[in-house]
């Protein structure tokens, strides 16, 4: 029950804050905050009782479409504990982020709890079509957060990117509907380790990837994303980048591999060079950005490289890597997003040029701000350096050949190259006109940002604090792959 | 036995339609014909359920099977639902209750269609869910474009009865029987079956709107006012999908290639309906091609050749007419034409979210009926080896989603100042959200549903 509890409670709270009269609208801000820090603290609970060596945990199996064998089957590892345990995170920082938000609260509040039902639903789902309803749930509500809430191009950014996610998910449809017919079954956990002919694996694989690698996004198929952040209101675009990109190589992780482990092997020199690309193709857009949520989004195609390039090595160290690189990413983002956000808010400008010197006006902001930044780069002793580097280890030891690997360790330099010349210019600098009399950070904005700040030291120095739960996970995933 | 008191749903949609026309002479209250007939139509799906599955009646003309009491008690209570919002909305300038008696009657052939066992049943039958059809698209008599679009509807309609009549005559020749039990047990007739059968498609095609026999569909319907096509487009094709599995069933032995003819014409369906509805700028156009795109996955499920795919087919007919109904609604209360939507999520936002779970369904999105019946669909095709045509079929319900899109567009995203002043109607209301209700409840609980239909793919 506590993993329905986990899933629906949100959902109780989007419906209470759409039916509230237009006149109290602004109680949903209140009702948001409360349920989602209740869903915390249901994570939180389910943390302290969760058994690192237990494998699939708090599992609830009950029939739902019996004719066709449709199952209510939720369980938790230690690879969708972490995940889940960002999403409910990120979703009360989204919330607090967003307390000023004074268009349509009501409605806004909503669709936040609303996305936090559909991301928690997937990360928790072990039936494919449970899972595929999760999947599509959170396309609604980021739709009608960006079509509504977001910047002037709103309504092209939102459309783009429901029908670009939406075309990548309909061939996972496809892919689910061809193993239930081979299979017999929609349950995850009973397709695993299957083995399935090698050329059906092959072509399942083809459509799973197309749904999976949209949402990475992998290049060549990331170019809804900038469109998206840049028009996505701050914690939107805080959700999108920190947890529904993760969905993507989660689904990778939790389905690709046990289900389809022949095709995996025949599919990861093509990831790992399509991951190598992105990380440098990533990377070299960002360092081209003079706007820093594109620099933002653009570096989230760079670091989302690493966590394919860590799955396509299939190796422990990999997808352990991957794994981390998932959760630092989501909170140095998620603080990035948000302090550009608060920058923006302040300055009413988003262009490198024109808010540089922060340091000298808003000396909590500019902090976080290379805080932020030298996570994001991969500095050891932050969270980024446990997982870019455990993937890149990960891909050397594997078959993939080395030239891939060589070019994603590029991928770091470059990365160091564009965050440093960001933070030199925003944080150091002399200061601007749009910065100048800029007010400090409120309390408000740094208790958003504060546990993301400790999460990040917490799982830099003391890496073990995340692995622990992640590694049996993985090596459970790799046995069920036989072998490798 | 003929069991003919199996036909209690019938005869009340008879009287109903009879008692209408007279019972606002009488109480002299407007919209009383419009109660009185979704009195009449509830019970006439009460009755329905209560009757159930019941094998063959009066001689093998009809038979109560498990697709014919679905699609009769979904034709009854969709009817229902259509003249709860009549009491509320009325037929524009014109007094309804001429309507109402139509609306009843169409439903009243679209039931005895989904149970005719027997060809010149079903050709009556057909005639009788026709023929109201005509009056009801051309309700406006004042209005000329109104006249225009009926007049084409009445002469492609007929023209294509008599395309279904002709296939229909080849059968009773092969068979020497109008049953179609006996046209089943027939031996196959090779290449005269083949001609027969297809004759017989084609005719269904056109009445279902399947391409290429659907051009006059959004000439029809965009000639009409909205609030009848909202019944016109929908109730009908409940009972066409059954005729469908009927004859499906019976004919297949005698012509192989029909399951190919369906592909076909399943195929050429969601391309255009789909690629058609995109530049569409009113409302009853765009749902006319995208009718003939979801008539399109229909026939995709019909194509599988399968007691399951069959099944899958009903179950996809009501995911589709249910949303698509509703759509058309709000189209007759707010205008026809895209813009006429603009800001609708200030002014009515119950009606502006209840269409997104309308839309969403319709595209295919979880947890709404839509998607349920799309899975089942594909499934069913998949089944059957027709993986490149559901590869189409979900490329193309991202098409979908863009113009579905366009219809929510205006809703959240424009706004507008010359809005007409709706007045606000409890049964109105009451029949939209019942109407949303059962398209999250078709996805959500569907479990009995598809138990009584048989989707079993093992």
């Amino acid at each position: 029950m506590l993993l329905s509890a986990i899933v629906f409670l949100p959902l109780v709270g989007a419906i209470a804050s759409a039916l509230l009269p237009k006149e109290r609208a602004s109680a949903a801000r209140w009702i948001a905050a409360a349920v989602t820090a209740v869903d915390l603290a249901l994570v939180v609970w389910l943390l302290i009782g969760f058994n690192v060596a237990g494998g699939m945990q708090f599992v609830e199996n009950r029939t739902w479409v019996v004719q066709v064998g449709i199952e209510y089957h939720l369980g938790v590892d230690g690879i969708s504990l972490s995940m889940l345990l960002l999403s409910a995170l990120l979703s009360l920082v989204a919330v607090v982020a967003s307390w000023k938000q004074d268009t349509k609260p009501g409605a806004y509040f909503a669709m936040l709890m609303l996305l936090e039902v559909g991301m928690n639903g997937v990360f928790l789902a072990l039936d494919f079509i449970l899972f595929y309803v999760f999947w599509e749930l959170v396309l609604v509500p980021m739709y009608f957060l960006i079509g509504t809430w977001g910047g002037p191009r709103r309504e092209y950014a939102s459309i783009k990117f429901f029908l670009y996610t939406l075309f990548g998910s309909v061939f996972m449809l496809v892919g689910i509907i061809a193993l239930y017919l081979q299979g017999g079954t929609f349950d995850i956990t009973a397709l695993a380790g299957m083995g399935f002919p090698a050329t059906f694996q092959w072509w399942v694989f083809a459509a799973f990837f197309l749904g999976f690698a949209v949402k990475v996004p992998v290049f060549p198929l990331h170019t809804w994303l900038p469109d998206a952040h840049v028009e996505a209101p701050t914690a939107a675009s805080v959700l999108l980048a920190g947890i529904m990109l993760k969905m993507g190589t989660y689904g990778f992780i939790r389905i690709a591999l046990p289900i389809l482990p022949h095709a995996a092997r025949q599919w990861s020199g093509f990831i790992a060079a399509l991951a190598a690309i992105s990380i440098v193709y990533g990377a070299a857009l960002a360092f081209a950005q003079t706007d820093l949520k594109k620099l933002v989004a653009y570096s989230s195609v760079s670091h989302m490289g690493f966590v394919m390039l860590g799955i396509a090595s299939l190796t422990p160290e990999g997808i352990n890597g991957a794994v981390a690189v998932m959760f630092s990413h989501g909170i140095v983002t998620g603080m990035l997003f948000l302090l550009v956000g608060m920058v923006y808010e302040r300055t009413h400008t988003r262009v490198m040029d024109d808010v540089t010197g922060l340091s000298a006006q808003a000396p909590v902001a500019a902090g976080l701000l290379a805080f932020a930044s030298f996570a994001s780069l991969g500095l050891p002793g932050l969270s980024g350096f446990v997982g870019e580097f455990l993937s890149l280890l990960g891909a050397w030891k594997s078959g993939i050949p080395a030239a891939w690997v060589v070019v994603a360790a590029i991928g770091v330099l470059l990365a160091a190259a564009y965050t440093l010349r960001m933070v030199q210019r925003v944080v150091l600098g002399t200061p601007s006109k749009a910065v100048e009399g800029i007010p400090d950070l409120n309390v408000r904005e740094i208790a958003a940002l504060l546990p993301l700040v400790a999460l990040t030291l917490v799982v830099g120095i003391y890496w073990d604090s995340l692995l622990r739960y992640v590694d049996p996970a993985v090596r459970a995933t790799l046995a069920l792959m036989g072998g490798s | 036995m003929t069991g003919l008191h199996l036909l209690i749903p019938e005869y009340l949609l008879l009287a109903g339609a009879i008692a209408a026309l007279f019972i606002e002479r009488v109480s002299g209250r407007e919209g009383a014909g419009a109660a009185l007939g979704a009195v009449v139509a509830l019970a006439a799906a009460i009755a329905a359920v209560v009757i159930g599955a019941q094998g063959a009646i009066a001689g093998g003309m009809l038979a109560l099977d498990a697709v014919a009491v679905t699609v009769r008690v979904a034709i009854a209570a969709l009817t229902a639902v259509y003249l709860l919002w009549l009491v509320g909305r009325g037929m524009g300038p014109e007094r309804s209750r001429e309507a109402v008696a139509f609306v009843l009657f169409a439903a009243l052939g679209s039931m005895l269609m989904a149970s005719a066992r027997d060809l010149i049943v079903l050709f009556i039958s057909l005639e009788l869910a026709t023929m109201p059809a005509y009056v009801l698209m051309g309700y406006r008599r004042n209005d000329e474009r109104n006249l225009e679009g009926a007049l084409k509807y009445f002469l492609l309609s007929m023209t294509t009865s008599l395309i279904l009549l002709y296939g229909l005559s080849f059968l009773f020749g092969i068979a020497g029987s109008t049953s179609l039990v006996a046209i089943a047990a027939a031996p196959p007739a090779g290449l005269l079956g083949t001609f027969a059968s297809v004759f017989v498609f084609i005719g269904l095609f056109a009445k279902m709107s399947a391409a290429p026999f659907h051009f006059w569909a959004p000439d029809a319907y965009a000639g009409a006012p909205a609030g009848s096509v909202a019944f016109v487009s929908t109730v009908p094709k409940l009972a066409g999908t059954a005729v469908m599995v009927n004859l499906a069933t019976a004919l297949v032995p005698h012509a192989p290639v029909l399951p190919a003819v369906l592909a076909l014409a399943a195929v050429t369906s969601m391309l255009l309906g789909n690629l058609a509805a995109f530049p569409q700028t009113d409302i009853r156009r765009l749902m006319a091609y995208s009718g003939v795109a979801h008539t399109g996955y229909v026939l995709l499920a019909l194509s599988s050749a399968t007691p399951a795919g069959y099944a899958a087919a009903v179950f996809y007919t009501i995911a589709y007419v249910v949303p698509s109904m509703a759509i058309t609604l709000i189209a007759a209360e707010e205008g026809t034409a895209l813009d006429d939507l603009a800001g609708l999520v200030v002014r009515r936002p119950a009606v502006a979210w209840g269409s997104v779970v309308l839309l969403l369904s319709l595209v295919g999105v979880p947890p709404m009926a839509g998607m349920l019946g799309k899975l089942f669909a594909f499934t069913a095709a998949v089944s059957a080896g027709r993986l490149a045509l559901v590869i189409v079929a979900v490329v193309m319900s991202v098409v979908s989603a863009g113009y579905y899109f366009r219809i929510l567009r205006p809703i959240f995203f424009a706004s507008r100042s010359d809005a007409p002043v709706l007045a606000s109607s409890r049964s109105a209301a009451v029949a939209f959200s019942l109407l949303v209700a059962a398209t999250l409840a078709l996805g959500i609980a569907a479990s009995p549903l598809l138990s009584y239909l048989g989707v079993r793919f093992f």
